[in-house]
């Protein structure tokens, strides 16, 4: 029961004032990420990082990391929540795993349902999160002792695998989706090489030798693309929003709902461990088979509460089930636990099998507090509803020079020279000409975050085989990576040549 | 999407791995011995750089040109407030961060919307104060100050 006192441990931290407190500034500023169209959980979270940089710098290193990281999870797993409200209440997805709840969310708001609609939201992304919760805590440990085992050959190709996954399903073309990841790891390579300490592509640029910050690319590839993209295109329209009469759910609504929300939190937790895919994927997933199994497949798009309950709870279970293998193996899978985990390296802390060693504190409290943050939502979520539904209207001609504001606040108090400010600018330029032609930019970050480990690997692993490069393939595991590496980029292409369809999510 | 752009992006993505290349090879060799150095990996990306922008070049030729839609731009809107922010950037470390940050806010939310001047003007000022007091009085961080007097 080794476990039990971990997390127990894992509960006295969560349970500090202060962190009690970072998870609710987590929890309320991820629902209205999440509420508000235009910023999603990844600007999100990469805004946040310098604002809880700055909140936690009186503290010791380890409770500032645990402290911070408690709050930037907040706000991915509330962005979840919040997404809901906006697709239920005015049929403009917050987010894009919420794409899915306008179907029958906004019929059943039509129908004067929308207090009914938005608490089985909350209630399934709740029910969700308690069960994915779970399987994090049954699963860290054995995924973190397997990994232990591995050594650098393995790790190179399971990042291979990751980089393939996440661009293998990224965006409408593939190619677009590795040329970013390939410009992601290139980039990582700018700066001083950490093995031999030669400078490389820096031409003696002071500025350049640390490499790029990761922070910098984020903010503005995500944060300020979306900005300028919003600045650009959008006109200023209001649209109505539909009145909230009752907040809690009829008998049959939950009797309805049961079991979409329990199959949705399962498979959303499985689809999101997978890398590569997420939220999206899995909301969309459990839609679909929320109609198959109907009794009656015709009511759907019509309002039936299960093709709400199913979704959400899916999009906020796969949340969680995400928060696996960046915790236990160190890579990311999505866009989002890129940014997350750059959040860790700031603070000296590798995520990975060593984690649950090392940094007990840190994951187990970050566990213990995402309990804790679950049902702060759930009571924010319920009573709170109309509060948020205000938000919506929050009238964009403040809101996005003030982002703007914030993202230059944040680049500027950790990196602290103007130079990170402008590649911020031309990122965010950047970002903008790149999602709008189907170029997506969470591979590039993704491999701007794994490009030095990947490479580090890679040459530890050559150097323990005297430069013979057929050690990627005759050790057994790494081979496996590297098969079905090739396998994710491979399968799609065959699939599209026999003509059918493939799914792609676009949030990466 | 824009075949245009993909060409551009094709020729330009081929260009860099070209230069990627050309430049990884110039990076010495190896430090101490071993048969990779600091050179190897990012030669293998501006390959594969290369093969993969042949490929998008490829694509582009070869699909066939949507119907492309028209929309409207707001490339002035966009532009003032692009502007201002790089003005903001450069006038950051000389006339400080309060002054630099309200001038920025006010002039984006007039572009954004005419009109409602005191509106503009109270929310710019509360934004830059607040950051400003929680930054630097409370946190203890430091930002550019005004440095004329």
């Amino acid at each position: 029961m080794e476990i039990i006192t971990y997390l127990l441990n894992g509960f006295a931290i969560a349970f500090q004032w202060h962190n009690i407190l970072f998870a609710l500034i987590g929890v309320i500023i991820g629902t209205a990420v999440g509420v508000l169209p235009g910023i999603g959980p990844m600007s999100g979270v990469a805004l946040l990082i310098p604002v809880t940089a700055t909140m936690t710098s009186g503290m010791p290193t380890e409770a500032a990391a645990a402290s911070s990281i408690i709050l930037l999870a907040g706000v991915y797993y509330g962005a979840m929540y919040g997404g809901s409200t906006t697709s239920i209440l005015i049929n403009t997805p917050g987010e894009s795993s919420s794409v899915v709840t306008t179907l029958d969310g906004y019929q059943m708001a039509k129908q004067g349902r929308a207090g009914a609609a938005l608490s089985i939201a909350a209630i399934g992304s709740f029910v969700a999160g308690i069960i994915s919760l779970i399987g994090l805590i049954l699963l860290a440990k054995p995924l973190s002792n397997i990994a232990l085992q591995f050594g650098p050959a393995e790790y190179f190709s399971l990042m291979l695998l990751g980089l393939c996954a996440v661009s293998g399903l990224a965006g409408k073309s593939m190619t677009k989706a590795l040329i970013m990841t390939v410009v992601g790891l290139m980039l990582g390579t700018i700066g001083i090489d950490t093995v031999s300490g030669i400078a490389r592509f820096t031409y003696d640029q002071p500025v350049l030798y640390g490499g790029l910050e990761f922070l910098t690319i984020a903010v503005g590839l995500f944060a300020l693309g979306e900005v300028f993209k919003t600045i650009l295109e959008k006109s200023d329209s209001t649209q109505p929003i539909a009145k909230i009469k009752r907040i809690l759910p009829t008998k049959q609504d939950l009797k309805d709902s049961a079991i979409p929300i329990t199959r949705g939190s399962l498979m959303g937790f499985f689809i999101g461990v997978l890398p590569g895919a997420g939220a999206s994927i899995a909301s969309f997933f459990s839609y679909i088979t929320e109609k198959k199994f109907s009794k009656n497949p015709d009511s759907f798009g019509k309002g039936n509460i299960a093709g709400v309950a199913g979704p959400e709870s899916a999009n906020n279970a796969a949340s969680g089930g995400a928060m696996i293998p960046l915790l236990t193996l160190g890579i990311p899978g999505s866009g989002t636990t890129a940014i997350l985990m750059g959040a860790f390296i700031m603070y000296n802390v590798q995520p990975g099998p060593l984690l649950f060693d090392d940094h007990p504190d840190i994951a187990w409290g970050l566990i213990a507090s995402m309990f804790i943050g679950n049902l702060f939502l759930l009571i924010l979520n319920m009573p709170l509803v109309k509060v948020f539904a205000k938000v919506v209207q929050t009238p964009p001609k403040y809101l996005l020079p003030i982002i703007i504001a914030i993202s230059f606040f944040g680049v500027y108090a950790v990196q602290y020279n103007t130079f990170d400010l402008y590649l911020l600018l031309a990122c965010g330029f950047l970002g903008y000409l790149f999602s709008k032609h189907d170029y997506p930019v969470a591979p590039l970050v993704l491999a701007l975050v794994l490009g030095p480990m990947m490479e580090n690997n890679m040459r530890r692993a050559l150097t323990i085989s005297n430069g013979d490069w057929k050690i990627f393939i005759t050790q057994p595991l790494s081979l496996i990576f590297i098969v079905i590496a090739v396998a994710w980029i491979l399968v799609p292409i065959i699939l599209k040549l026999i003509g059918r369809k493939v799914i792609v999510t676009d949030e990466g | 999407m824009s075949k245009t752009f993909d060409k551009f992006t094709g020729v330009i993505f081929l260009l860099i791995s070209i230069l990627f290349i050309f430049e990884s090879l110039k990076i010495s060799g190896s430090a101490y011995g071993s048969a990779v150095g600091p050179k190897t990996f990012p030669l293998i990306l501006g390959v594969v750089l290369g093969l993969l922008s042949l490929r998008l070049l490829y694509e582009t030729f070869k699909l066939k040109s949507e119907k492309e839609e028209k929309e409207t731009f707001n490339y002035k809107r966009f532009g003032i407030i692009f502007v201002s922010a790089v003005a903001y950037v450069f006038l950051l470390e000389i006339i400080g961060y309060v002054l630099s940050t309200f001038i920025f806010l006010v002039i984006a939310f007039q572009v954004m919307e005419k009109g409602k001047l005191l509106y503009t003007l109270i929310i710019a000022a509360f934004f830059t104060f607040g950051v400003y007091a929680m930054y630097v009085q409370v946190l203890g961080g430091s930002l550019p100050r005004f440095s004329l007097f």
